[in-house]
This record gives C-alpha cells, sequence and structure tokens, in this order.
C-alpha cells in the first residue's frame, strides 16, 4: 500500500529579521541582513564579533509567566512560532484526536549554560543550583513543552544532528505520518548559537567570519567568504496527510514530497560532497523525483570557504547540467546560521517560496568564485514559480539531510 | 502578620504565581495548585534567605503555608538562641 500524502498547512518563525512569520518574511525577500555586533556578551576578545541575535522577543505574548520562567528562550521560540504555524493551518486541537498529533524538534537546547550553573555547583554546593536548570536547557524541553502546550500525545522527540537536525526533524515527522503513527507533525527546529562557548569553540575552528562590520557577513558562495555568522530563533510547519486535510477542509500550502539521508564518513569538520549527493539522491528517491523537477535549492550555504564550495559540487554531482539552470540561494547570508534551528527556518522559508512565488536572495554576495558557478540569486529577490524545492542541511561530522516541497496539484 | 510570614507570602507569590489567592495557615500547596518543582524552588529560596538547609524529612510535613511559617519561624528562633 502506498503511504499516505504529506502537506504543510502551516509555518511559522521566530528570527534575527523578524519576530512573527509576515516580519521574517518581507525581511528576507527584501535582502535585509540581521547580522549585528554581538550585544549578547562583551565579544571584544573573541575570534568573531557578529551574530544575528534575536531581542526585543516578548514571551508573555505566547505564554503565562510561569511557563516563560520554566522554558528557555529556544523553548519559547518553538512554541511561538509553533503558535503561528496552528494559526495559518487553521488547526483546533480541541477538534484532533490528541494521540493522533505529534511533536518532532531539533534543537541543542541551551547546553552552552552548562558551564554557568557548573560554576554556581562548584562555588556553592549542590543545593544552590537552580531548580529549573533541567526545564530550561535541556534539548527534550522543546518537544515537550510545544506538546503540552498544544495538548499533542503522539510521538514527541528532539532530534540533535548539528546542523543536520532541523530537517532532519521535519523528515522524522515526514515518516512518522506515513507509516500511519500520526495526522499531524508539528516539526521544526529552534537553537541559539550566539553565545560565548560556541563563538570561541567555533571560532578556535575556524568555522566564523572574522568581520567585525554589522550586515557584510556571511558571504556565501562570494569568493571572499570567510566563515559563518552565529545565529538563533527557530521555524515549525503544521504536516499532515492529505487525507487529514482535506477532511478539515485546510488550506494546502504545498506538499512534502520526500527526506533523504546521510553521512559522509570522512572527516570530523571537512565536507564532503560525495556524502552530501547521497543524501540528496536519497531524498530525491524518495519523492519519486527527476533532477529536472526541482527548480530551486534552499542551500545550506554557510558561508564557510568549505562548506559553499563542497555543496556546489554536490549540486552537480546529483543534478549534472540542470544544476547551473536552477537558483540556490542561502537564507544564512541574512539570518546567520541557527545550529539545530536552521533546517527548521529553511524550511518554513521554501514553503513560503513556493507559495509567494519570491525567492529570497544570497545578499553580501560581490565577487564570483569559480570553485561556485550556479545562480545563487545575488542580493535581489527573485519571483519565480517554484514547483519543486530541495533544502539542504548538512551538520559538521557529515550528517547530512536533504528534504523536498513540492507544488500541490491535487492530482 | 510576622515578618517571617510576609517574606513567605512574598517568596511562595513570586514562584507559584498565585497573586489574587489568599494566604491562609490552612492554605495548601494543592490549593495554589503547586506542583513539585514549586515546591522544590521555594525550599531552595528559603534556605538561601534564611542561610538554613531544609531536610526532605522535614520536606515532606510542610503541607500548608500554616507548617512552613512554624517551621520557619522555628528554626530561625533555634538560629538565633545558638
Amino acid at each position: 500500500m502506498a503511504p499516505p500524502r504529506i502537506v504543510v498547512t502551516g509555518v511559522g518563525a521566530v528570527t534575527a529579521v523578524g519576530l512573527n512569520t509576515a516580519d521574517f518574511w518581507s525581511a528576507l525577500t527584501a535582502g535585509r541582513s540581521g547580522v549585528t555586533s554581538i550585544t549578547r556578551f562583551d565579544a571584544s576578545t573573541y575570534p568573531s564579533k557578529l551574530a544575528a541575535e534575536i531581542n526585543g522577543f516578548d514571551p508573555l505574548k505566547y505564554m503565562d509567566v510561569k511557563l516563560a520562567e520554566r522554558t528557555g528562550p529556544y523553548t519559547q521560540w518553538a512554541i511561538a512560532s509553533t503558535v503561528m504555524a496552528m494559526e495559518m493551518a487553521g488547526l483546533d486541537m480541541q477538534k484532533e484526536r490528541s494521540e493522533r498529533v505529534g511533536t518532532v524538534i531539533a534543537t541543542t537546547g541551551d547546553v552552552h549554560k552548562i558551564g554557568d550553573e557548573t560554576d554556581v555547583l562548584k562555588a556553592r554546593g549542590p543545593r544552590r543550583i537552580d531548580p529549573l536548570f533541567m526545564n530550561r536547557i535541556s534539548a527534550h524541553m522543546a518537544p515537550v513543552q510545544v506538546g503540552k502546550f498544544i495538548g499533542a500525545r503522539g510521538p514527541n522527540t528532539s532530534i540533535n544532528s548539528a546542523c543536520a537536525s532541523g530537517s532532519d526533524a521535519i523528515g522524522m515527522a515526514f515518516n512518522h505520518m506515513r507509516l500511519g503513527r500520526a495526522d499531524v507533525m508539528v516539526a521544526g527546529g529552534t537553537d541559539t548559537l550566539v553565545s560565548p562557548i560556541c563563538v570561541a569553540t567555533m571560532g578556535l575552528l575556524g568555522a566564523l567570519s572574522r568581520d567585525a562590520e554589522p550586515g557584510k557577513a556571511p558571504r556565501p558562495f562570494d569568493k571572499d567568504r570567510n566563515g559563518m555568522v552565529v545565529g538563533e530563533g527557530a521555524g515549525m510547519l503544521v504536516l499532515e496527510t492529505l487525507e487529514h486535510a482535506r477532511a478539515r477542509g485546510a488550506r494546502i500550502l504545498c506538499e512534502m514530497a520526500g527526506a533523504g539521508w546521510s553521512y559522509d564518513a570522512r572527516n570530523d569538520t571537512a565536507p564532503d560532497p560525495e556524502g552530501e549527493a547521497l543524501a540528496m539522491k536519497a531524498a530525491l528517491d524518495d519523492a519519486g523525483m527527476k533532477p529536472e523537477e526541482i527548480d530551486y535549492i534552499n542551500a545550506h550555504g554557510t558561508g564557510t570557504r568549505l562548506n559553499d564550495a563542497s555543496e556546489t559540487r554536490a549540486l552537480k554531482l546529483v543534478l549534472g547540467g540542470h544544476a547551473y539552470r536552477i537558483p540556490v540561494s542561502s537564507n544564512k547570508s541574512m539570518i546567520g546560521h541557527l545550529g539545530a534551528g536552521a533546517g527548521g527556518v529553511e524550511a518554513v522559508a521554501s514553503v513560503l517560496t513556493m507559495v509567494n512565488g519570491v525567492i529570497p536572495p544570497t545578499i553580501n554576495y560581490v565577487t564570483p568564485d569559480p570553485e561556485c558557478d550556479l545562480d545563487y540569486v545575488p542580493n535581489v529577490a527573485r519571483k519565480a514559480e517554484v514547483t519543486g524545492i530541495m533544502s539542504n542541511s548538512f551538520g559538521m561530522g557529515g550528517q547530512n539531510c536533504a528534504i523536498i516541497f513540492r507544488r500541490f496539484t491535487g492530482a | 502578620m510576622s515578618a517571617v510570614e510576609e517574606k513567605i507570602k512574598e517568596i511562595i507569590t513570586g514562584i507559584v504565581h498565585c497573586e489574587g489567592k489568599a494566604l491562609t495557615p490552612t492554605t495548601t500547596w494543592k490549593d495554589l495548585k503547586a506542583d513539585s518543582l514549586d515546591l522544590v524552588q521555594v525550599l531552595v529560596q528559603l534556605e538561601e534567605t534564611y542561610g538554613i538547609e531544609i531536610s526532605d524529612t522535614d520536606a515532606e510535613k510542610l503541607k500548608s503555608f500554616g507548617d512552613l511559617v512554624a517551621y520557619i519561624e522555628g528554626v530561625v528562633a533555634a538560629k538565633a538562641k545558638s
């Protein structure tokens, strides 16, 4: 028996360029950067001084003070994005069988804060640590609190496969429904890389841009790209079986057509184009689509020298000459790298690209690189009827995931 | 209301967010819809405020606002004597 078809009926995002879905999309298509000097902590002695931070987010717009106190920002952004996605989907949990609605969220949690609390532990002993520590930092708390908030008692899982996590989570949710385990899944990613330990570590490894001028980095696919910029935020989708969406008369934004995974099994830090290509090929096979049916790539596009060249090669390995004929752009050029949240937010952007017929640009693109010789939609958004989108997410260490959205035709 | 009572009320209200609910000697955690996380936070803050340590055995006996006030007043008085 063929698995059920899965559709997207709602999206929501909280990012540095917009605290709600509409503002996010309007900034993304205007080519507006959310990258500023780091304000979260004093970064004057750090190797990288830029971040795409979320400022001004008020959790009390979405939850009561008690829940806000018991959750870390990553969980709050996930709840807010879920609320927005559910509103767009018109999903009323009162009318749903709660055990048929599930949640999969990609996140690292606020692990960066373990060090601070360990300092308290060492200095003041085991009775003086924050009793809410687990609630505020643990990765599993994002899906746990989202599931509780909306009353979804189906599959509930947190995923971490580094920067591939967000797409990974959406792919897992997709398969839960195809295997008949749920009718509706709320899925996506939420994360922050804006922390002293993260900027220090990633900076030490040479992954971060050393630029100091706000808005001018990262520069994905540009010849002078010099690293990624840390970001934070959340992006969530409401996915459901076509049958379920039709039965409740939901507006269908697009179809989720496929997901593919792979692992490089090569190098701890350097990406492997052949490994990345395996995930993209697997996603195409899963969707039953030919390369020619993809007409836009939402790239991983981090802005590091290695990633962008590797992703470009991987696209050519999978798509052949077709790679030169389709637009490829990087949302990270504006919102920075959201870590485990990236795939979630980029899936939201992919769905909105298809719905609105506008491809967000890759900003800060000035000088072409012979190693990156595709059409990266430089600096200005482009109107285009898009019918097949592949969104790539590649994790440090070699975990890869690609997901595919297709225009819903009803046929 | 004693100073200790006032302080405990402030701590409970700040953590449980039961503003508007009357706190009488017989008010229980259950009345306030407080869960175990609330309770742990209240106890940790009381320990911090009064420089004391509340054992798990003692904590289990503290079912109402009145129990808590009597317990803390007792500990504070004993501490003042020693």
